[in-house]
C-alpha cells in the first residue's frame, strides 16, 4: 500500500523523533547522567510509530523495555509534554512517575501508557484485565501489549494468548521480533523463528509483518485494531525487526548482518525513500523536519537536567493506598 | 445502633455471604478462578454464585494462575474488584511474579497512577494429609513484600467481615482461608458489616502471657488458655486477623501488660511470622519481658503427607502449651 504524503511525513517525523530520543538518551547514558540501565528502540522505530498513530489516549498499552520512543510520542500526542518522559529517564521529580519508574517503568494512564513491566512478559498477563474490564463495561477499546521475541518463553505469552482466545477478549499482541533476546537468536530460543507459528494455535489472526517498513506497518495495525474494535476478539502482529543496539559488552553479530539492516534495511531510510518517491517533498525539506526533531529532543534533555531530584522522603510515600509505612 | 442478629454459619457459609453481598453491592465486583462457577469452588466457598451472578461475574478460568491474577490487576487498574480464588495456597508460586511485582508494586513504582485493589483468595495450612503441594502456610513467602496486604481470619465472622473489608479495600489482600477452619461454625452476623484491617482482636483477656496467634493456631491457643486456667495460668490470646501490615500495637500493649510472649505461626519458624513478631517484640518489649519470647512454629521441613508425620512436624495445642510453659518458668 502507499500511504498519503501528510500520513507518510507525520510517521517519518515520528520515527525521527524516536530515534533523536534515543541518541540523546545514550548520548547523555555514556556521560553518567542517565542512572539504571539503557535498552534503545533505535532500528525499532516504523513498528512505535505505527502503534502511536493508531491507538487513542483510551486505549492501553504495555510498553517493553525499548520502548521510550512510543511512550514519549504518546505523552507528546496527548499531553504535549514528551519530555516528562526524558526526565523520568533521568529520574528527576518532574517524570511521569516522579522519578519512581525509570527507564523500566514509566506510565501514565492518562495517554494510555499502563507501563512497562520490567520482568518481560509479565503484563501479558496484565493486558488480559485492562481487556476484561473494557470488554465488561462494553467499550471499543483496545489493549495492547508490545512484547519481544525474547519474552515468548515465558509462560505467560501462553497463558495469556489462551486466555484472551476463549474469552475473547480486546487485545493486540505486537511482537517486535528483533531477532534476539540478548544475544540469543530466535531460532535457537524457540521452537520456530517466526513467533505466528507459535500464535496460531490459539486460533485468532496472525500476521507476520515487515517491521521496518512504515507503510506495511501503519496498515497492519490499523487492520489489527479495527477488527478488535468490532468486537472480534485478538490479533497478534510479528513485527520483524533488527535491533541496532548490540550488548553492554559490544557487537556479537557478524559484520555482513549489521551492514545488512543498517544500510540496506534502515526503517528511516527507507521511509525516506518512500517520501521521496512520492516527488512532493525534496531533501531538504526532509533534513528540516530532522534538524526541527533534534531540536526539540535537545530541548527535553535540557529540560530533564534543569529538573531538581525527588524529595528523597517520597521514597516512602505510595507503597500502600491509604496507609503509611510504618517500619 | 442495634444489634445485627446472628445466626450459626460455617466459615465457608460466612465466605459465600460476604461475596454474595460484594456482588450485590457493587457492580465492579467480579470473580475469578478454577471451577469456581457452577461447580462453585473446591471447598464450596463460591456455591450458588454462579447461578444468581452468571458468567460474566462468576468466571471459571483455565489452570493458569499468573493469569488469574494478571487479569485482576489489569481489570483492577481500570477500578474494577476482583477476587480472585487460587485454589491451593501452594500454587501461588505460579503468580507469584503477579503479585509480587505487579500488585505489590503497581501503585508505587507508577508514582499512585495505578491502583490494584484485587482480593486473592487461597487455601492454605496442613492438617488434613494434603501432602507437599496442598499444605503450605504462605504468609512467611509475601512478609518481605511491601504493598502487600495479608489477611488471615479465624472465625466464621471474622471471615466475613474481613472479606468485605478485604474487597473494599483499595490495596492487592491475600486473603488466606485456612483449610481446617473451613467447617467450624460460628456466629455470624446478618447483612452487610466490615471488620477493619490492620487491626489485632484480644480473642481471650489474661494477665500472665501473651499468645500472639493466627488462623488455626488461635483456636489451638485458645484450647490451651482453656487448659491452663485450670493450673491458674492466665493467657491472653491475640488473633492477629491482618498479618501484612500488623497491628503491632495491640501486640505490643499486651506484652507491655503480661511480660511473657508467645508467638504461634503454623509455618515453618526459620524466617517466617513467628521470627518477625518476636523480633519486633524483642526491640519493643525488652525491658518489659520476664522470658525470652518463644516462637512455636512449624517444623523446619516441607509438610509430609502421612499424618503422623504431618502432625510430627505441625504445632497444636500441645506445642502451645509447651511455648507458655517455657516462658513461665
Amino acid at each position: 500500500m502507499t500511504l498519503d504524503i501528510e500520513t507518510l511525513v507525520d510517521l517519518y517525523r515520528d520515527m525521527w523523533l524516536i530515534r533523536a530520543f534515543e541518541f540523546g538518551l545514550e548520548r547523555e547514558f555514556k556521560k553518567g547522567n542517565v542512572p539504571g540501565m539503557l535498552h534503545t528502540g533505535v532500528g525499532q522505530e516504523a513498528t512505535q510509530a505505527a502503534l502511536a498513530a493508531h491507538l487513542q489516549a483510551s486505549d492501553a498499552f504495555f510498553p517493553d523495555h525499548r520502548c521510550h520512543g512510543i511512550n514519549a510520542l504518546a505523552q507528546e500526542k496527548h499531553q504535549g509534554d514528551g519530555e516528562r518522559i526524558m526526565a523520568e529517564l533521568f529520574g528527576r521529580a518532574t517524570g511521569v512517575c516522579s522519578g519512581k519508574g525509570g527507564s523500566l517503568h514509566s506510565a501514565n494512564p492518562k495517554v494510555g501508557n499502563f507501563g512497562d513491566n520490567a520482568v518481560e512478559g509479565s503484563y501479558m498477563a496484565t493486558v488480559l484485565g485492562v481487556a476484561l474490564a473494557y470488554q465488561m463495561r462494553g467499550q471499543p477499546n483496545v489493549a495492547c501489549c508490545i512484547i519481544g521475541d525474547g519474552t515468548v518463553g515465558r509462560g505467560e505469552f501462553h497463558e495469556s494468548l489462551n486466555m484472551a482466545a476463549i474469552w475473547k477478549l480486546p487485545v493486540l499482541y505486537a511482537c517486535v521480533n528483533n531477532g534476539y533476546a540478548i544475544s540469543m537468536p530466535v531460532g535457537k530460543g524457540h521452537a520456530s523463528a517466526d513467533i505466528v507459528d507459535l500464535a496460531r494455535g490459539y486460533g485468532f489472526p496472525c500476521e507476520i509483518v515487515d517491521g521496518n517498513d512504515i507503510e506495511a506497518a501503519y496498515d497492519a495495525v490499523q487492520r489489527a485494531i479495527a477488527h478488535i474494535r468490532a468486537g472480534n476478539g485478538p490479533y497478534f502482529l510479528e513485527f520483524k525487526t533488527w535491533r541496532w543496539q548490540g550488548l553492554f559488552s559490544g557487537e556479537f553479530r557478524s559484520p555482513e548482518e549489521v551492514k545488512y539492516w543498517k544500510e540496506d534495511r534502515d526503517p528511516l531510510k527507507l521511509a525516506r525513500e518512500k517520501i521521496l518517491a512520492q516527488g512532493k517533498l525534496s531533501a531538504e525539506d526532509l533534513e528540516r523536519i530532522e534538524a526541527e526533531v533534534k531540536a526539540e529532543i535537545e530541548a527535553w534533555i535540557d529540560f530533564a537536567k534543569a529538573s531538581p531530584m525527588p524529595d528523597p522522603a517520597k521514597a516512602t510515600a505510595d507503597v500502600y493506598v491509604g496507609w503509611e509505612v510504618t517500619a | 445502633m442495634t444489634q445485627a442478629t446472628t445466626r450459626t454459619r460455617t466459615f465457608v457459609q460466612a465466605l459465600n455471604e460476604a461475596l454474595d453481598i460484594a456482588m450485590a453491592r457493587d457492580p465492579n465486583v467480579y470473580m475469578l478462578g478454577e471451577d469456581i462457577g457452577e461447580m462453585g469452588g473446591d471447598f464450596g466457598v463460591t456455591r450458588g454464585l454462579w447461578a444468581k451472578y452468571g458468567d460474566a461475574r462468576v468466571r471459571d478460568t483455565p489452570l493458569s494462575e499468573a493469569a488469574i491474577i494478571g487479569a485482576s490487576v489489569g481489570s483492577a487498574m481500570l477500578g474494577m474488584r476482583p477476587v480472585a480464588e487460587i485454589m491451593f495456597a501452594d500454587f501461588i508460586g505460579e503468580c507469584y511474579d503477579q503479585l509480587v511485582n505487579n500488585a505489590a508494586k503497581m501503585h508505587y513504582m507508577f508514582d499512585g497512577q495505578f491502583k490494584a485493589p484485587i482480593v486473592v483468595r487461597t487455601a492454605c495450612g496442613g492438617g488434613f494429609g494434603g501432602g507437599p503441594h496442598h499444605s503450605q502456610s504462605v504468609e512467611g513467602w509475601f512478609l518481605n513484600v511491601p504493598g502487600i496486604v495479608l489477611v488471615a481470619p479465624s472465625t466464621p465472622a471474622d471471615a466475613k467481615g474481613l472479606l468485605l473489608a478485604s474487597i473494599e479495600n483499595d490495596n492487592p489482600v491475600i486473603f488466606l482461608e485456612h483449610k481446617a477452619l473451613y467447617r467450624i461454625k460460628g456466629e455470624v452476623p446478618e447483612g452487610y458489616y466490615t471488620t477493619p484491617l490492620r487491626k489485632a482482636a484480644v480473642a481471650r483477656a489474661g494477665s500472665d502471657v501473651t499468645v500472639v496467634a493466627t488462623m488455626k493456631l488461635v483456636h489451638e491457643a485458645l484450647a490451651a488458655a482453656a487448659e491452663l486456667e485450670k493450673e491458674g495460668v492466665s493467657v491472653e490470646v491475640i488473633d492477629l486477623r491482618t498479618i501484612r501490615p500488623y497491628d503491632a500495637e495491640t501486640v505490643l500493649e499486651s506484652v507491655r501488660k503480661t511480660g511473657r510472649a508467645v508467638v504461634a505461626n503454623e509455618a515453618p519458624k526459620i524466617g517466617g511470622l513467628a521470627a518477625e513478631l518476636s523480633a519486633t517484640i524483642g526491640e519493643e518489649c525488652f525491658h518489659d519481658l520476664k522470658a525470652p519470647v518463644a516462637r512455636v512454629a512449624g517444623l523446619d521441613t516441607p509438610i509430609p503427607f502421612s499424618l503422623v508425620l504431618e502432625k510430627y512436624i505441625l504445632p497444636g495445642k500441645e506445642e502451645v502449651i509447651a511455648g507458655i510453659r517455657s516462658v513461665m518458668k
